[in-house]
């Protein structure tokens, strides 16, 4: 399984909830996949697609709130799993899509081509029902049910980029998932 | 825990009255008293601890893009954990979360370590474009937190209202009277 292929499963299984995608190829992933305005492409801040995920899904408990991140995005920023092991909303579902490498930066390898376990810390931070997938199967077995899945993928290449208006991204993003922004309605 | 100074329930009317609801936090010494005024008279503000002041931007952006407006509580030294956070996440997004500053490095402090950040405060936040007020008294606190409030949701710049020592000592206390010994 690749990362494309990954995503495309989370993006089927989302149906219509929101995503929030890790800056570099998560993001560029979820664009190939399917742009769609319920999709929250994050441009900076590497590290906190998981604690924007959260701030979503504590929110708006009425939805299910999707993170896809990256192995070394989520090591920039592991406290997010205690936080997240601390509050389990049973609304959150983060897929670390785990490449092994810093694939948008060219590919240095990261800790987890090593032995670093990111199953593992998430399951000691807390989280209840974490999962490892290699396959496709594995990954559409996991969506069902996980609170964490660390997907085991080939590195696919970037493949798309999405709007860079950020500003756009949020209005829209807002708008989809049926609270849009006060300051773009009129009154 | 001594008894609440009243600086810090007036920092709490003042977020209240400007509709947060949502508090994230890490804790510091006088921030405490603010946690301690929230849960009594607050009930219904929900505070959310995290593990590092720019963890702590991520969950607040997500809690605006969600529908909510939230609140960040941090020490000044925690501005510079955060910097990327609100740089690339906050600012190009108009993403406003109201950040209530506890000050260490200015006047009163006794640990030379927080005096550099302490000092660079106020010039980061300009640099940023973070807009930012002082409480300057106890009596002045509920509305300089609400109005940094109201404008930054109105304007949606993140806003921050800085809680000076000057303010945040206990009355008849001499600087470094807050040192909890081990």
């Amino acid at each position: 399984m690749n990362r494309l292929e990954a995503t495309r499963i989370v993006v089927e299984v989302a149906r219509d909830a929101p995503i929030v995608a890790s800056l570099g190829h998560p993001a560029y992933d979820l664009f190939a996949a399917g742009d769609r305005p319920q999709n929250f492409y994050t441009w900076g801040s590497m590290g906190l697609a998981s604690s924007i995920g959260l701030g979503i899904a504590l929110a708006r408990p009425d939805l299910r709130a999707f993170v896809l991140d990256g192995d070394g995005s989520l090591l920039m920023n592991l406290g997010s799993l205690a936080t997240i092991g601390l509050l389990r909303p049973d609304n959150l579902v983060v897929v670390v899509m785990d490449n092994e490498e810093y694939a948008t930066t060219g590919g240095q390898q990261t800790p987890t081509a090593h032995g670093a376990d990111l199953a593992a810390a998430a399951t000691a931070m807390g989280i209840s029902a974490v999962t490892q997938a290699r396959t496709a199967n594995d990954l559409r077995a996991a969506l069902a049910a996980s609170r964490l899945i660390v997907a085991k993928v080939a590195e696919s290449g970037p493949t798309g980029r999405p709007a860079t208006d950020c500003v756009f991204l949020k209005q829209r993003f807002m708008a989809a998932i049926g609270n849009p922004e006060a300051a773009t309605e009129g009154r | 825990m001594t008894e609440t100074p009243a600086w810090a329930p007036a920092v709490c009317e003042g977020v209240y009255r400007a509709g947060i609801r949502d508090v994230v936090y890490v804790p510091d010494n006088p921030l405490s008293h603010v946690l301690c005024a929230f849960g009594g008279a607050y009930r219904d503000v929900r505070l959310l601890l995290a593990t590092r002041e720019e963890e702590a931007f991520g969950i607040a952006a997500g809690l605006y893009l969600g529908g909510r407006k939230p609140g960040v509580l941090l020490q000044s030294s925690g501005l510079g954990n955060s910097l990327n956070a609100i740089t690339s996440l906050l600012i190009p997004y108009q993403i406003p979360v109201l950040m209530i500053v506890s000050m260490r490095g200015d006047a009163g402090e006794w640990n030379a370590a927080q005096v550099p950040m302490g000092r660079a405060v106020r010039a980061i936040l300009d640099a940023i474009g973070v807009a930012h007020s002082t409480v300057e008294s106890t009596a002045a606190a509920a509305d300089t937190v609400r109005v940094a409030a109201d404008t930054a949701f109105g304007t949606r710049i993140a806003g921050a209202c800085l809680l000076p020592r000057r303010v945040t000592w206990q009355q008849g206390l001499t600087p470094g009277s807050d040192r909890r010994l081990p």
